[in-house]
C-alpha cells in the first residue's frame, strides 16, 4: 500500500496549492503529499506491520493458506490414485475402525497441554495433522467405506435403533453406540466419530417438575433456552451465550439466571448442594480445540463436580444437532462435529452417577438434521418447543435415595464417595462393554447419520 | 468475496491497488476488469462465466444498435427505428430472461403449480448468482440509454465490461448508470487525496457494517429464534427495531464501502442513502433510501409509462406496477410482493390524503415514519407467511399461544444491547454524516477512523476464527 505515495506527483490538488507547488522542489511536494494523507499512511503502515507480525492475517497465514492448498491438491491426487481400492463396501471392519478411534481418543489428550489457541497455532495444527493422518491410516486399514460419501449416504436412510432396542437383557446403565461408516474429515477440530451415542440405558422414572427443585443446569445459549422457556422455575441455571466446557468452572464466572449476576461456579458448587446436575456444553467448542481436548476437559469438569457434589447425579446432555441449512461441512460447524463431541462426552457416562441423555431424536429428522420447522436460525429451538425437552428430562429421571441429602445421597447401587475410583473403573468398563454390545448389534448397512447427511 | 473479510482487506485490495496504480493509465480499465472478474470469481467460480457471457452479449447487442440496419431501401429513418427497437427488445429479453430463470423461475413454477393443482412446471432449484439483480439492471439501463440516445457514443468493450463488473458495486450496488462513470472511464486521475478520502469513506462503511449491523443483527436473530407467536408486544417491536437497524447499517455500510473504493479507483459512485430514517414521511423515506434503485425504477419504468401525467387512475396503476416490481426485485417470494404493495398503499394514501399534513408537523412526521418503517421491514424479513402473521400479531398484542418471551427477557435484551441500540439510534440521524464531512480532514478524524478500522478487523478475525462467535450460542 505504501507504493501509493509516489503517485504524489500525479495528485489532483484542488485547494489551489498547485500554483505554489510549481516553484518548489520535488521533495517538498512529496512531503506535502504525505502531509495530506495521514490516514492512508497510518493504515498502510499499521497494515504492513500487521502483515509482518500477525500469525492470523499476515504473511505467515498466507504461507499457511498456500501450504494448505498444496496439501489438499496433493491429497486429492493421492485419493484419486487410491480410489479404486476404496470402493469395496465391507461393513464388518467398522468395529476396528471405531475401536481404533476410541483408542486414539484416549491417547490424544497428551496434546492437551498445548491447548493455548493463540500461540503456536501453527505448530499445534501440524501435530494434529500428523495425528489425524495416523488416525486416518488406521481407518483406512480397517474399513473401506470411509471417505466414500455416496456409500454412507445410502446407508443413512434407516437409522435403525430397533436392532439395538431388541436386546433388552443387557445390564442397565450401559451407554450404547450405534456405529456407522465414518467419513474422512480433514480438520484440526474434529473427525467423524463413526458412532452415535444413545441415551444411557436405565430404568428411568417419570418424575414431576419438583424433581428439578434441587437441580443445576450448566450450559450455553441452548440451556439458556431451557431456563427461559421450559418453565423449570425452581432449578438453578448457570448458563450464558458462548459458554464452553473450558470456561464453565473458571473464576471469571458464569451468569446465574435467577439473579443475572456472574458467579464463580467453583465456589457455588463447593457451598451449595444439588441432587442433579445437568450439563450441556459443546457448541462453542466446535471451533475451539479439538475433540480430544474437549473430552479431557469434560472429564476434568465431571470429576471436579463429583468431588464437590458427592452423591449428585450428573446428566450429560447431548448437544442438539443443527438444521440442514446450518450444517456446513466447509467449516467446523456441522453435525458430524457435534456428533463427534457428543460421542466423546458420552464416554463419561457410567450408568451409576453419570448419565448421557440424547434429546436429539425428539427434534431431528430422519437424517439427523434439526427439523427446520422447529427453529429459526437452525440452532435454537423456538420457545414453544422447550416443553417437549422438559418432558423428556422428566421422563429420564434417575431416582436418588435422598435427593437433596447432605451427604448420603447415593444413586442406585453404587457405593459412596470412597468408592469413587471403583466407580470410575466400572465406568470405563461400561463404556467398553457398551461399545462392544453396540458392535454386536450393528448390522451391515445399519448406520447412524453420516457424512453429508449429518 | 465480501468487503468485510480478511481475504478482501489484506489480500485482494492491496495487491489490486498496487497493480492498478502502477499500471499505465491506458491499461487501468483492463486491470479493473480483470481484477473485478477475479473478485467475483473467487466467490462464484461458475457464475463468473455467466457474467462474462451476459456482458459480452449485451455489448454485442448495444453495438448493433449503433450500426446501420442490415437491410436497406427506402424510408431508412423508420427502418432504423424498427431496427433499434428490435435490438433493444432482444437485449431486454436476454437480460430479464436470465434474471427470470435464475431468480423467479421456481417462484413462478410454484405459483402456477399451486393454481393448477398439479405439477405443470418443474422446479430448477438454481442458486442465485451473486449480484445478478444489480448488474442486470445496470446493463438494462445502458441498453435503454443507448436506445434513447442518452448515450451517444458506444463505449469500448473494456470500459463497458469494466463498468458492469466494477468490483466496488458489482455485488450489492449502488446501481450506477453509464453516464455517471463515462467521463472517468475515458480518463481519470487518481490523486493521493482520492485515495485518502476514499479509504476514509471505506472505513466508515466497514465500521457501520461490522460494528453496528452485525452486532445488532444478533438481537433480531435471538428474538426470531425464540419464535414469532410467543413474543410480548414490546419484544416484537424491539426485534423489528433491531432488524431495521441491521438492514440499514448493513446496506448503507456496503454502499459507503463501494463509494469509498470507487473514489480510490478514481470514480464517483453516486450516493445511495441520505439518512432515510430521519424522513418525515414514507415518500420522503424512499427518496432517501437506496436512491439509485428508486432512480432506476423512476427513469426506466415509471416515466416511460407516463409517470403522473396521464391522469389520476393511470398514475395509480403506474405506481402499482413500480411497487410490485420493486417488491419482487428484492426477492422472489410473496412477502416481498406484499412488502411492495404495502408501500404502494402507503404512498397512495400519503399522496392523496394525509401526506402534506404529516410533513408539515415535523415531530408527527418523524414519529409516523419511525413507527411505520419497522413494520414494513418485518414484512420484508419474514418470508414464511404463517410466521409473518404471527409476528405482526405479536407486535399489536395478538397472541396465538401464551407469551413465552416477556418482560424478563426484554430487560435482559436491553441490558445486553442497550448501549448498542443507543449508538444505532444516533447513527440514523443525519448528524454523524455531517460531523464526518465537517471534520474529515482533521487529524482526530483520521485517528478515530484508524481505531474503527482495526476494531472492525479485530471483530472480523473473531468471527472468522470462530465462525460461531457471530452467533454465540
Amino acid at each position: 500500500m505504501k507504493k501509493k505515495d509516489p503517485k504524489a506527483d500525479a495528485k489532483g490538488d484542488r485547494k489551489g496549492r498547485s500554483i505554489k507547488d510549481k516553484g518548489q522542489k520535488k521533495s517538498g511536494r512529496l512531503a506535502e503529499t504525505l502531509y495530506n494523507c495521514p490516514y492512508l499512511i497510518a493504515v498502510s503502515v499499521t497494515a504492513i506491520l500487521v502483515m509482518i507480525r500477525s500469525d492470523q492475517i499476515g504473511v505467515k497465514a498466507i504461507a499457511r493458506e498456500f501450504q494448505g492448498a498444496a496439501e489438499r491438491i496433493e491429497s486429492c491426487v493421492s485419493a484419486e490414485t487410491g480410489g479404486p481400492n476404496m470402493e469395496n463396501p465391507d461393513p464388518v471392519p467398522d468395529r476396528e475402525a471405531a475401536a481404533a478411534e476410541t483408542d486414539s481418543m484416549e491417547i490424544d489428550p497428551e496434546n492437551t497441554d498445548s491447548i493455548n489457541q493463540n500461540e503456536g497455532t501453527c505448530k499445534d495444527e501440524k501435530d494434529e495433522t500428523t495425528n489425524d493422518k495416523e488416525l486416518n491410516n488406521d481407518n483406512a486399514d480397517g474399513e473401506d467405506t470411509a471417505g466414500d460419501p455416496e456409500n454412507s449416504t445410502e446407508n443413512t436412510g434407516n437409522i435403525g435403533k430397533s436392532e439395538i432396542d431388541s436386546e433388552k437383557d443387557t445390564p442397565k446403565g450401559v451407554t450404547r453406540f450405534e456405529l456407522y461408516a465414518p467419513q474422512e474429515i480433514d480438520s484440526y477440530y474434529y473427525s467423524d466419530a463413526g458412532k452415535v451415542a444413545l441415551t444411557t440405558e436405565y430404568p428411568y422414572a417419570k418424575e414431576n417438575i419438583s424433581y428439578f427443585n434441587d437441580a443445576a443446569f450448566l450450559g450455553d445459549s441452548r440451556t439458556l433456552g431451557i431456563s427461559d422457556y421450559a418453565g423449570l422455575d425452581e432449578a438453578d441455571f448457570y448458563c450464558e451465550n458462548g459458554m464452553t466446557i473450558y470456561k464453565i468452572l473458571e473464576p471469571e464466572g458464569v451468569t446465574y439466571q435467577k439473579t443475572g449476576d456472574k458467579v464463580d461456579l467453583s465456589q457455588v458448587l463447593k457451598q451449595k448442594r444439588y441432587g442433579k446436575i445437568y450439563i450441556m456444553l459443546g457448541m462453542n467448542e466446535l471451533g475451539y480445540g479439538n475433540t480430544a481436548m474437549y473430552l479431557e476437559q469434560y472429564r476434568a469438569v465431571v470429576e471436579q463436580i463429583k468431588e464437590w457434589q458427592p452423591g449428585a447425579v450428573i446428566y450429560i446432555m447431548a448437544n442438539l444437532h443443527v438444521s440442514r441449512e446450518m450444517n456446513n461441512l466447509q467449516t467446523e460447524f456441522n453435525n458430524i462435529n457435534i456428533n463427534d463431541k457428543n460421542a466423546a462426552a458420552a464416554l463419561l457416562a457410567n450408568g451409576t452417577d453419570v448419565f448421557y441423555l440424547d434429546a436429539n431424536p425428539l427434534f431431528t429428522d430422519a437424517e439427523g438434521f434439526l427439523d427446520s420447522e422447529l427453529t429459526f436460525d437452525g440452532v435454537h429451538l423456538y420457545a414453544k418447543h422447550y416443553d417437549v425437552w422438559r418432558d423428556f428430562l422428566m421422563e429420564h429421571a434417575v431416582q436418588t435415595g435422598d435427593a437433596a441429602g447432605e451427604d448420603a445421597a447415593q444413586p442406585e447401587g453404587a457405593g459412596g464417595e470412597d468408592a469413587a475410583p471403583t466407580r470410575d473403573a466400572a465406568g470405563e468398563d461400561t463404556v467398553q462393554t457398551g461399545g462392544a454390545a453396540g458392535e454386536d448389534t450393528v448390522q451391515p448397512g445399519a448406520a447412524g447419520p453420516t457424512g453429508e447427511n449429518l | 468475496m465480501l468487503f468485510s473479510s480478511i481475504g478482501f482487506l489484506f489480500r485482494f485490495l492491496p495487491v489490486f491497488m498496487l497493480i492498478y496504480l502502477i499500471a499505465p493509465a491506458r491499461f487501468r480499465n483492463l486491470v479493473l476488469l480483470v481484477g473485478s472478474l477475479i473478485f467475483y470469481g473467487a466467490g462464484e467460480p461458475y457464475f463468473v462465466l455467466l457474467l462474462v457471457f451476459s456482458v459480452t452479449a449485451n455489448y454485442g447487442l448495444s453495438r448493433c444498435m449503433f450500426r446501420k440496419p442490415p437491410f436497406s431501401g427506402k424510408a431508412r429513418g423508420r427502418k432504423k427505428a424498427v431496427w433499434r427497437r428490435s435490438v433493444l427488445i432482444a437485449a431486454l429479453i436476454l437480460d430479464f430472461g436470465i434474471l427470470f430463470v435464475f431468480k423467479y423461475w421456481d417462484f413462478t413454477a410454484d405459483t402456477v403449480n399451486t393454481l393448477a393443482g398439479r405439477g405443470i412446471l418443474p422446479f430448477l432449484r438454481l442458486t442465485l448468482p451473486l449480484g445478478i439483480s444489480f448488474y442486470t439492471f445496470q446493463m438494462v439501463s445502458y441498453q435503454i440509454d443507448c436506445y434513447h440516445g442518452t448515450i451517444t457514443e458506444p463505449a469500448g468493450f473494456v470500459p463497458f465490461a469494466a463498468y458492469v463488473s466494477m468490483f466496488p458495486q458489482l455485488v450489492a450496488g449502488p446501481i450506477v448508470r453509464y453516464q455517471d462513470v463515462e467521463s472517468r472511464m475515458r480518463s481519470r486521475r487518481i490523486g493521493v487525496r482520492n485515495l485518502e478520502n476514499g479509504l476514509k469513506l471505506f472505513t466508515a462503511g466497514l465500521g457501520l457494517k461490522v460494528l453496528l449491523a452485525n452486532q445488532i443483527g444478533t438481537l433480531w436473530n435471538v428474538i426470531m429464534s425464540a419464535g414469532a407467536g410467543s413474543l410480548h408486544a414490546a419484544v416484537a417491536w424491539l426485534g423489528a427495531a433491531a432488524y431495521s437497524f441491521q438492514i440499514y447499517f448493513d446496506f448503507w455500510g456496503y454502499s459507503l464501502m463501494a463509494a469509498g473504493l470507487g473514489k480510490m479507483l478514481g470514480f464517483k459512485i453516486p450516493e445511495n442513502f441520505n439518512a432515510p430514517y430521519a424522513s418525515h414521511s414514507v415518500s420522503e423515506f424512499w427518496r432517501r433510501w437506496h436512491i439509485t434503485l428508486g432512480r432506476w425504477f423512476r427513469d426506466y419504468v415509471y416515466f416511460p409509462m407516463g409517470g403522473s401525467r396521464r391522469g389520476r387512475l393511470r398514475t395509480v396503476f403506474n405506481l402499482f406496477v413500480v411497487w410490485a416490481c420493486t417488491g419482487l426485485w428484492h426477492g422472489a417470494d410473496w412477502n416481498f410482493l406484499l412488502w411492495g404493495m404495502l408501500f404502494f398503499v402507503i404512498l397512495i394514501l400519503e399522496k392523496n390524503i394525509y401526506g402534506e399534513r404529516i410533513e408539515k408537523t415535523k415531530v408527527l412526521g418523524h414519529l409516523y415514519t419511525l413507527a411505520l418503517i419497522p413494520v414494513t421491514w418485518v414484512v420484508f424479513a419474514v418470508t414464511d407467511m404463517k410466521q409473518l402473521t404471527a409476528y405482526l400479531g405479536n407486535m399489536f398484542g395478538i397472541h396465538g399461544t401464551k407469551i413465552l418471551v416477556g418482560i424478563p427477557q426484554l430487560i435482559r435484551y436491553l441490558q445486553e444491547y442497550g448501549i448498542l441500540l443507543l449508538v444505532c439510534f444516533l447513527f440514523i440521524t443525519p448528524f454523524p454524516s455531517r460531523i464526518y464531512r465537517r471534520f474529515r480532514d482533521r487529524w482526530y478524524m483520521a485517528a478515530a477512523l484508524l481505531v474503527v478500522f482495526w476494531f472492525s478487523v479485530y471483530e472480523i478475525m473473531q468471527g472468522s476464527n470462530n465462525p460461531f462467535l457471530y452467533f454465540r450460542f
